[in-house]
């Protein structure tokens, strides 16, 4: 990943005694979708906000295309915090065009985008309406243009879809990939996999405050080691009740779905099923970033226990 | 540019609002209520009471009476009351009827041998008549005088160069020109013009900058503010922007009391004469109300940057409200000698400035450098205020739970930019 677009080293940030960052290193690559994964309260929002120098980190450094975090770098990356907020008394319009001035554009030229946004995103006929007339499925979206608004280069989304109606979220990926083509490069914090499985090309898994794994999407899938097989045979046959290095068979939308034990080899699983009759189907069964996840998660918190105990 | 786009936000968002124009306009109206007010209970005050006198002798009334209408601004009318065959006491009593009945408002009775013993008793219905009182005291006294003097044969014309007055003029010396007359009156009125605008003016517009600051922080429009803005500027952008709102509505007050002043108003006797105001007098009442203001405002913003309620942030307001309360409690200190170091120390102290420097600028005209090293104090400690009310902003955000204390806050500002 020669052309990192931001890269964090090190960060750690605690409150008290609580390490809710300890020592994340991510490089996120120019023009990519990163998805930032992690469960409720492992570190994403306090990494996020170390990043925007909302808050400051206690150690670690934050590089924007190789320069630290300045007022003027500022004006190119775009937020759009977990906790929603906007002026509540101020007209659509004109809180969009106030938040873009923030930015730097020039005031006639905000004006005339956010009137732009507004239509694109259903919301033309509520320009002069105050926020607080909104419901809160259309002051997100109003949240959305502003962190678009002004063509930013790096956008952070930390929980960008939660609220909203499938339809939205659809209009909202939208937003997402069309800003991507033109070159933006976004962070998306979620605890969504699933959202974060179909928009982005990189992740990262935290937990704890601590790095799980990262890489693009494809990778770390492949190199997620394979926790079950997917087989058929011939004439609807059942495989074998036991057969060594498989913990558990179920079967499951026409096909058997065997887990295997950790560390069975899978080319000797295939030849225990080769000799049991005739397979049609023998497939790896590619976890989705939900499983790895959940897995990963489990694991390492299992271990803490142990730690903790021992 | 950035802070100029939060200071007209802020300003707009202020001035377009219905209890903005509402306030703008009511408090003139109240205002000329109040001055004229005073000036309706004067006017009952100047008609004449009608005063008895109870003289036995009879030979003091005409006496007394030239010696009254010699006065200027009188407000008693001498009647003699008949005394039946020297009986005073019946005479006394027959006026008390007529001051209960109130056809007197007011009755003197004096000896009949007034000038060896000259005493002289006030009867009326309440004893703190002063007016009254001012008005026959010194009559009483300078008919005494004159018999007296009549007595031992000291010609009239000795008599009037004896009783000349010494003529009595103030005057105050500046750095520069002449020496200027200033009434002393007038110089007060405008100190507490100046005192009461400010007063109300951090009273109202910086409990609004505690609140817009809260507001903003429980919105949490303050995440992405402050993925665009330096916390500080954002802070002083609307500390700017609120007091922008304030001047607004002060400069169509002070407009609407220059009218009334035009139209000859006065508050309490005491005329509101456009002369006082020298230019350093009027130039130095701006930059004064306008740091003042700012510095207030601040130590409010600051507050709010810590708190995430209004409740919370009470006990932190209060002490920002002593700072104006202490030096109006130290203002006869500074009236007394406004030219001791005493005074000149105290109105050194950034937040007492406003009030204090500017009386002694009304006042003594000080040396200009202490006047200028008042402003300089005061604008380094409303920036120094923006910068920690940033810190605390920042800080503040994520302080949610529990309330802060003083702890916290010192904490806070020790941590590192």
């Amino acid at each position: 990943m020669a052309s990192a677009f931001l890269h964090v080293n090190d960060l750690g940030k605690s409150y008290g005694q609580v390490r809710a960052v300890d020592g994340i290193s991510l490089e996120i690559p120019k023009g990519s979708i990163y998805g930032f994964l992690g469960p409720n309260g492992s570190g994403k929002t306090t990494t996020i906000r170390c990043i925007m120098n909302i808050i400051l980190a206690d150690r670690g450094e934050i590089l924007f295309d190789g320069r630290p975090l300045d007022r003027q770098l500022l004006d190119r990356v775009g937020y759009l915090p977990e906790e929603r907020g906007l002026y509540r008394k101020m007209k659509c319009a004109e809180q969009l065009a106030f938040l873009a001035t923030l930015k730097s554009v020039p005031r006639k030229e905000a004006q005339r985008r956010a009137e732009a946004w507004l239509e694109r995103l259903g919301l033309g006929e509520w320009k002069d309406r105050k926020v607080d007339a909104l419901s809160k499925g259309m002051q997100q979206k109003v949240q959305f243009a502003a962190t678009f608004l002004f063509e930013p280069d790096l956008v952070i989304l930390d929980e960008p879809f939660s609220g909203l109606d499938p339809l939205n979220v659809e209009t909202m990926r939208d937003v997402i990939r069309e800003q991507n083509a033109r070159g933006c490069t976004i962070i998306l914090s979620t605890h969504m996999l699933a959202e974060a499985e179909k928009l982005c090309d990189s992740v990262c898994l935290i937990e704890g405050g601590r790095k799980v794994l990262d890489g693009t999407l494809e990778a770390v899938r492949t190199d997620f080691p394979l926790k079950s097989v997917r087989v058929a045979y011939a004439g609807g046959k059942e495989p074998p009740a036991r057969l060594p290095g498989i913990a558990h068979r179920v079967f499951q939308d026409d096909s058997w779905r065997l887990t295997l034990e950790s560390g069975a080899s899978t080319d000797a699983v295939l030849d225990a099923l080769r000799a049991a009759g005739q397979l049609t189907l023998f497939a790896a069964n590619r976890p989705a970033l939900d499983e790895i996840f959940l897995s990963v998660v489990r694991e390492r918190r299992a271990a803490a226990g142990t730690e903790a105990a021992s | 540019m950035k802070m100029l786009a939060i200071i007209r936000r802020e300003y707009l968002e202020r001035v377009r609002t219905k209890g903005f124009v509402i306030s703008t306009l009511l408090i003139p109206l109240l205002m000329a209520l109040v001055m004229v007010l005073p000036m309706l209970t004067m006017q009952s005050v100047d008609t004449r009471n009608t005063v008895g006198l109870i003289d036995p002798s009879g030979e003091y009334f005409a006496h007394l009476d030239a010696a009254l209408s010699s006065q200027e601004d009188l407000h008693v009318s001498l009647i003699p009351l008949p005394v039946a065959g020297g009986d005073v006491a019946s005479a006394t009593a027959s006026m008390q009827d007529q001051i209960r009945d109130e056809s007197l408002d007011g009755g003197v009775v004096i000896g009949d041998d007034f000038i060896g013993t000259p005493k002289a008793t006030y009867y009326s219905r309440s004893v703190s008549g002063s007016i009254v009182r001012d008005d026959l005291q010194p009559a009483l006294d300078r008919v005494l005088r004159q018999a007296r003097f009549a007595r031992v044969g000291v010609p009239d014309s000795l008599h009037a160069f004896l009783s000349e007055r010494v003529d009595w003029e103030s005057l105050s010396v500046g750095d520069t020109g002449e020496a200027t007359r200033r009434d002393e009156g007038g110089v007060m009125l405008l100190a507490f013009t100046l005192i009461m605008m400010l007063y109300m003016m951090v009273l109202v517009y910086g409990q609004q900058t505690l609140t817009a600051v809260i507001e903003e922080k429980s919105s949490r429009v303050v995440e992405v503010l402050l993925s665009s803005v330096p916390s500080s500027q954002l802070m002083f952008g609307k500390v700017v922007g609120i007091g922008g709102a304030g001047l607004t509505q002060v400069a169509i007050w002070t407009a609407a009391i220059f009218v009334m002043a035009g139209q000859g108003l006065s508050v309490g006797g005491l005329s509101f004469d456009a002369s006082y105001l020298t230019p350093m007098i009027l130039g130095s009442f701006m930059v004064f109300f306008l740091l003042g203001f700012l510095l207030f405002s601040m130590m409010y913003a600051g507050v709010g940057a810590l708190c995430n309620t209004i409740q919370e942030a009470q006990p932190f307001a209060t002490p920002i409200m002593m700072f104006v309360i202490i030096p109006m409690m130290l203002m006869t200190l500074v009236l007394r000698a406004p030219g001791s170091p005493l005074a000149t120390v105290l109105s050194l102290i950034p937040m007492f400035s406003p009030i204090l420097m500017f009386m002694r600028v009304c006042l003594a005209s000080p040396p200009l450098w202490q006047v200028v090293l008042s402003w300089v104090l005061m604008s380094a400690t409303i920036w120094l205020m923006s910068r920690a009310a940033g810190k605390l902003f920042r800080v503040g955000i994520l302080m949610s739970g529990s309330a802060p204390n003083w702890a916290t806050l010192v904490r806070t500002l020790r941590q590192p930019d």
